[in-house]
């Protein structure tokens, strides 16, 4: 056994209904070091690290951490052993101070009359050296609300910090912070690094990757493509390895270029905090990417352009007519359809059946007046037909609940639901986050079918490859503001993601 | 035999539409030998004359629970408009006192009352953004104590014939009430099962938030749902008011826990998304047959509360293992 | 930039509870002298004890994110069992811990519903509210019970010169500040009300806590039953019908949030509570129509509940992200100024 390890994955197998997550996953971690988990979403990140986080728990293969053979009932047990878990979404309870964040799971207490109280003065004491050890100044009665992402994602750490963490997991936290927090907690991990604590990093970002780990492990589709320290690999290395095939022939070629026509026309877009004077045309047949970090205000665009947000200057116009601000409603009958980045919280009723979720779009236009009846019978002829021209594989379009399906074909439910009311501009916030290559394969199938019979299509997505593969021209955004309008000839990875940095005040 | 076979025999019958309306038949049968009486005319036609007016009130509430609400102000629109509606047409000291059409403009002026505080509810709930349970829970106070208010807590007699005929009279040999309560319930069916804004209920019920971004026009559809049963309780209270002969404010005060129960145990969730007229009818169906033989067995009121108690947590039990089996 | 307008509707927003009080008070004293005097302002916290002790025990399962609809058959249950061991000899030394234990048990068993067989809160305490009722009724075999002098020094004693009633609403009000500001517990309770799932994750533990939570609520209902039947000195079958709305009136009243996380018993739940008895009272004295009050109480209780919910919309558009913070910074500033006091 090795001494200098801190943690060993033997063979570690997870499965969820069947379908397997995790394949024999081993790799080591060495003490003092910190490791990059990459790997398209869906391939296994997650559930690799919830294990050792006591969130969910593996089927087969070992664990050692410390030396010892390594299992988590829970949360709570994983940190008692020494293992801090920061999540994407922060575990921060808005009501209470930063201190009692810090020990809610374990406040010092005094005995006084067999009562435990809360020792308010230890607890404070022991807190602010906390904060100051993650180099935050805060006081610490201050409530959680009142700080920003990044002042929170650092009181997380202080949390973590709390029991002598001897593992960090860190999961995508940089997502929501600004540039300058970034660097902020960058630094606060080299520090921690010093001090002989190890980190597991995932992020989307290989030049955080790069810059900061000193291990990388590669996953792809449940299993370890490739492990080993940081100079052995490229940043294009690892993009290859993430994605398995030469990018050539990953995205479908369209035969159709775009028309002159224009579809959607957006000028001079503003609304405070949020966006900054954006302004875009999307023609007929085009498809139109929009890249960005993160944060950059892509989805954010997206729900101004569907009326779901309010903007204060600027105007949207679809096929020459201004578009009223307000609710869908009025977007949808202008001929739009958007399919947002949530897909379980916005673009699907999880509980109800493929047909439902399929005909809730279009039921006005089956709907016979006036007596206010579905007519059931075209309808579902409808809806089949849209189920089958997407290929979604369902065993009952009536019983089958689409919660019960696989994120590709969920995704399809939510397309075939757009397409019944025959819209001409279609926004498509990540359509392939989260679900396997093939059907990902499948989805841009049917964007440049879409583009191929007039429609334009507003393309929002985190990979650059996949907008590089399927736009004919890309527009960047940094900040809440387009700073940049890519055409195809002059397609660059790093030129795109310079812009992307972009503006963004450091 | 195989117990394999036989616990799936169990799912299916759980998980079937009609499970409660079994359950109902299986507790009649159990019962009979024991209360005969149960089964004689008499005793049927009092099952019914308590049933039909709860089922009309536990319909337009499960419209509500589907959107994910909850209507907690019923009880106290049966008690305004009884109070509304005898203040119009009643003989005595009625607006339209002797006037031929009275009992119509009174029936007219109760639905209204009843859509309009339910309405009130919608646009609570909706605009205000207040939680359904504290928003209904309010506007019960309010407008119960309005009905006492208006009339110092004193019952309005001498209402027109026409009117009382329509909740104790026949048409041929159909009696009024099961004409008006069928009536209410095939509607709603035709309307949840049917109709765009049915779909549109279910549909809010499950996510609000797909929903909008589909195009539903949420707030007025849980408006719709509001007022809706507002006018149930409405139509209810006709039939309580005609029955009683008298336009009281405390009308139907105690039924709203029965009410919830039987929309509840008939299998419409409280989470929203899910539930029917038809589950309801059968809800409905079962908690009266057990509170009437309950009491044809002798057996004292604070037993029969405690039955009820214990069926509406059967009927949660059996709810979440519902969900398991059709989602395992 | 933020607009004076918007910093006043906040401000009275905030506060809506404490002016409606001082306007209530301002209100009857004009009209009434009567109403200002010693006698009637001490009448006014007698009469107000038993409510507000239910309501703060109340005030433990909204924080926490849950609902209790069976405190009012919980008064009952206590009521009639402490009636049942008078009548039968026992002394007051016997009566109070049974009752008290009495109301743990049903509140344990409320606990167990939710908890365990994971039955939404709503529905479980809804059944419950039939079942101790049922429970209550067979104890006092469905008639009033009328109660001898023994029981009624509850209500009539004067342990420390202050009348028993409001002696223990103090200590309940004390003790019950006191956990939820200074005990792990306490500040849990607050934890699972603002975001359980966080709380499962933290390591809390949840089930654990709301059980407690729910102990003590049928723990203060029962206490609550007890002074109030102290006071009355007769058990009818309606004895604490629609309570449960009382106490969830007056915690939601005195800015307890029905969304969870947000509230306190002092001023909070104690303020709504005496609130209400002080409308009351003051009704009473101003010779107002009796059939008037229900009114007055639900539009006091409207404005209290619209409150909470402006608020609760208001907080959830300001946590939203900002993708450009340096624009949005005066908004930062509103929410600083305008900002919540969910703790203790």
């Amino acid at each position: 056994m090795n001494e200098d390890m801190l943690l060993e994955y033997e063979d570690i197998e997870k499965s969820f209904f069947g379908v397997r997550v995790l394949s024999k996953v081993s790799f080591a971690l060495r003490k003092g070091h910190i490791l990059g988990l990459v790997g398209e979403n869906g391939a296994g990140k997650s559930t690799l690290v919830n294990i050792l986080g006591g969130v969910i728990s593996s089927d087969a293969g070992h664990i050692r951490f410390q030396g010892r053979e390594y299992t988590a009932a829970s949360p709570a047990d994983a940190f008692r052993q020494g293992i801090g878990f920061i999540h994407q979404e922060l575990n921060l309870f808005t009501n209470l101070d930063v201190a009692e964040n810090i020990f809610i799971a374990g406040f010092p207490v005094r005995r006084i009359a067999c009562i435990p109280w809360i020792d308010a003065r230890a607890m404070r004491a022991r807190a602010e050296e906390l904060l100051g050890s993650v180099g935050l100044a805060i006081p610490c009665d201050t409530l959680v609300e009142r700080l920003s992402q990044g002042e929170r994602q650092l009181v997380e750490i202080a949390k973590a910090l709390r029991l002598s963490a001897r593992l960090i997991i860190l999961d995508e936290p940089t997502t929501s912070l600004t540039a300058r927090e970034s660097e902020r907690l960058f630094a606060l991990m080299k520090e921690l690094q010093g001090r002989g604590i190890s980190m597991i990093f995932i992020s989307h970002n290989l030049g955080d990757v790069f810059r900061l780990c000193d291990d990388i492990v590669v996953l792809r589709d449940g299993l370890v493509v490739d492990a080993g320290p940081v100079e052995r690999f490229s940043e294009n290395r690892v993009i290859s390895l993430m994605v398995g095939r030469s990018l050539d022939h990953y995205y479908p070629p369209r035969a159709t270029v775009p028309d002159e026509e224009v579809l959607l026309e957006v000028s001079g877009l503003s609304h405070p905090g949020i966006v900054e004077d954006i302004s875009l045309t999307l023609r007929r047949g085009e498809v139109l990417g929009v890249s960005g970090l993160m944060g950059a205000g892509r989805s954010e665009l997206a729900r101004i352009l569907f009326g779901l947000d309010p903007y204060t200057r600027g105007e949207i116009s679809v096929k020459g007519l201004r578009m009223p601000s307000g609710p869908s409603r009025a977007a949808i009958r202008s001929g739009m359809a958007f399919l947002t980045e949530n897909r379980r919280e916005e673009g699907l009723l999880m509980e109800a059946s493929v047909a439902d979720n399929i005909a809730l779009v279009c039921l006005p236009s089956f709907t016979r007046t006036p007596s206010g009846l579905v007519d059931s019978a075209s309808l579902k002829r409808e809806v089949s037909g849209a189920a089958s021209k997407l290929r979604i594989r369902s065993s009952s379009l009536d019983r089958q609940k689409v919660r019960t399906l696989s994120g590709g074909n969920q995704q399809k439910v939510v397309l075939a639901k757009w397409l019944l009311s025959g819209p001409s501009v279609f926004i498509l916030d990540e359509p392939t986050r989260g679900i396997d290559v093939g059907a990902k394969h499948e989805i841009y199938k049917i964007i440049n079918d879409l583009a191929g019979r007039g429609a334009g299509v507003l393309l929002i997505s985190s990979e650059i490859e996949e907008l590089m593969g399927m736009c004919d021209r890309i527009l960047v955004m940094s900040a809440g503001e387009i700073t940049a309008c890519v055409e195809r000839p002059e397609y660059d990875r790093e030129r795109i993601l310079r812009f992307a940095l972009g503006r963004k005040p450091v | 035999m195989n117990p394999q076979v036989e616990m799936n025999r169990w799912k299916r019958l759980v998980v079937s539409d009609y499970w409660v309306l079994y359950l109902s038949i299986a507790c009649f049968l159990v019962l009979f030998p024991f209360t005969p009486r149960l089964a004689s005319i008499e005793n049927i036609r009092n099952i019914f004359s308590n049933m039909l007016p709860l089922l009309v009130v536990a319909i337009g509430e499960t419209i509500v629970l589907i959107t994910g609400g909850i209507d907690l102000s019923v009880t106290s629109v049966i008690g305004l408009s009884s109070v509304i509606g005898a203040s119009i047409m009643s003989s005595d000291q009625g607006l339209l006192a002797g006037n031929p059409a009275a009992a119509a403009a009174g029936v007219a002026g109760m639905i209204l009352a009843g859509v309009f505080v339910g309405w009130l509810n919608g646009i609570a709930v909706t605009r205000l953004r207040m939680p359904p349970f504290i928003a209904t829970l309010t506007s019960m106070m309010f407008f119960g104590g309005l009905a006492v208010w208006l009339t110092q807590s004193r019952p309005i007699y001498d209402l027109p014939a026409r009117f009382i005929e329509l909740g104790q009279g026949a048409w041929l040999w159909l009696p009024n009430s099961l004409a008006v309560a069928g009536v209410t319930a095939v509607f709603a069916h035709v309307l949840l099962s049917r109709s765009l804004l049915g779909r549109w209920i279910y549909a809010v019920g499950t996510n609000p938030r797909t929903s909008l971004i589909s195009g539903v026009p949420v707030n007025r559809v849980v408006t719709f749902a509001y007022a809706a049963s507002g006018g149930c309780a409405a139509v209810a209270s006709v039939l309580y008011t005609a029955r009683l002969e008298t336009g009281s404010p405390v009308l139907g005060q105690r039924i709203l826990l029965d009410v919830i129960g039987a929309t509840v145990i008939g299998g419409t969730s409280l989470f929203g998304g899910k539930g029917n007229a038809l589950w309801t009818v059968f809800g409905v169906s079962f908690i009266c047959l057990i509170d009437n033989s309950l009491n044809m067995l002798g057996l004292s009121y604070f037993v029969v509360t405690m039955v009820k108690g214990g069926i509406i947590l059967f009927a949660a039990l059996v709810d979440a293992a519902r969900s398991r089996i059709l989602a395992g | 930039m933020i607009r004076q307008g918007d910093r006043l509707l906040a401000f009275l927003l905030r506060n809506a509870t404490a002016f409606l009080f001082v306007a209530a008070f301002l209100a009857f004293g004009v009209q009434a002298p009567a109403f200002l005097e010693p006698a009637n302002l001490l009448n006014i916290l007698l009469q107000s004890s038993s409510a507000a002790i239910t309501a703060t025990g109340m005030t433990f399962v909204l924080l926490a994110g849950g609902i209790d609809l069976s405190v009012g058959s919980i008064m009952f249950v206590s009521a009639a069992l402490a009636g049942k061991v008078v009548l039968g000899g026992g002394s007051l030394a016997l009566v109070i811990p049974i009752v008290l234990a009495v109301g743990i048990a049903c509140g344990a068993i409320n606990a167990l519903f939710t908890t365990r067989l994971r039955i939404q809160p709503f529905i479980a305490t809804l059944a419950a509210l039939y079942m101790w009722r049922g429970l209550g009724l067979w104890i006092t075999r469905t008639r009033a019970m009328n109660l001898p002098e023994s029981l009624l020094q509850v209500g009539t004693a004067r342990p420390l010169g202050i009348p028993a009633p409001i002696f223990i609403f103090c200590a309940v009000l004390a003790s019950a500040h006191l956990v939820l500001a200074r005990t792990p517990v306490g500040r849990q309770i607050y934890a699972i009300g603002n975001d359980r799932e966080a709380a499962d994750k933290a390591g809390i533990a949840s089930g654990r806590v709301i059980a407690i939570v729910y102990m003590l609520s049928g723990l203060c209902a029962a206490l609550g039953g007890l002074v109030s039947v102290a006071q009355l000195g007769a058990v009818s079958p309606t004895f604490g019908n629609q309570r449960e709305f009382a106490a969830i009136a007056a915690a939601v009243l005195g800015g307890t949030s029905l969304f969870g996380g947000r509230g306190r018993v002092f001023p909070g739940t104690v303020l709504g509570a005496v609130l209400i008895q002080t409308v009351e009272n003051g009704l009473v004295i101003v010779n107002a129509n009796p059939y008037v009050y229900p009114l007055i109480m639900s539009a006091i209780i409207f404005v209290a509940v619209f409150t909470d919910s402006a608020r609760h919309a208001r907080l959830s558009r300001l946590s939203r992200r900002y993708i450009r913070p340096w624009q949005a910074a005066a908004h930062r500033v509103e929410t600083a100024n305008s900002g919540e006091e969910g703790k203790q």
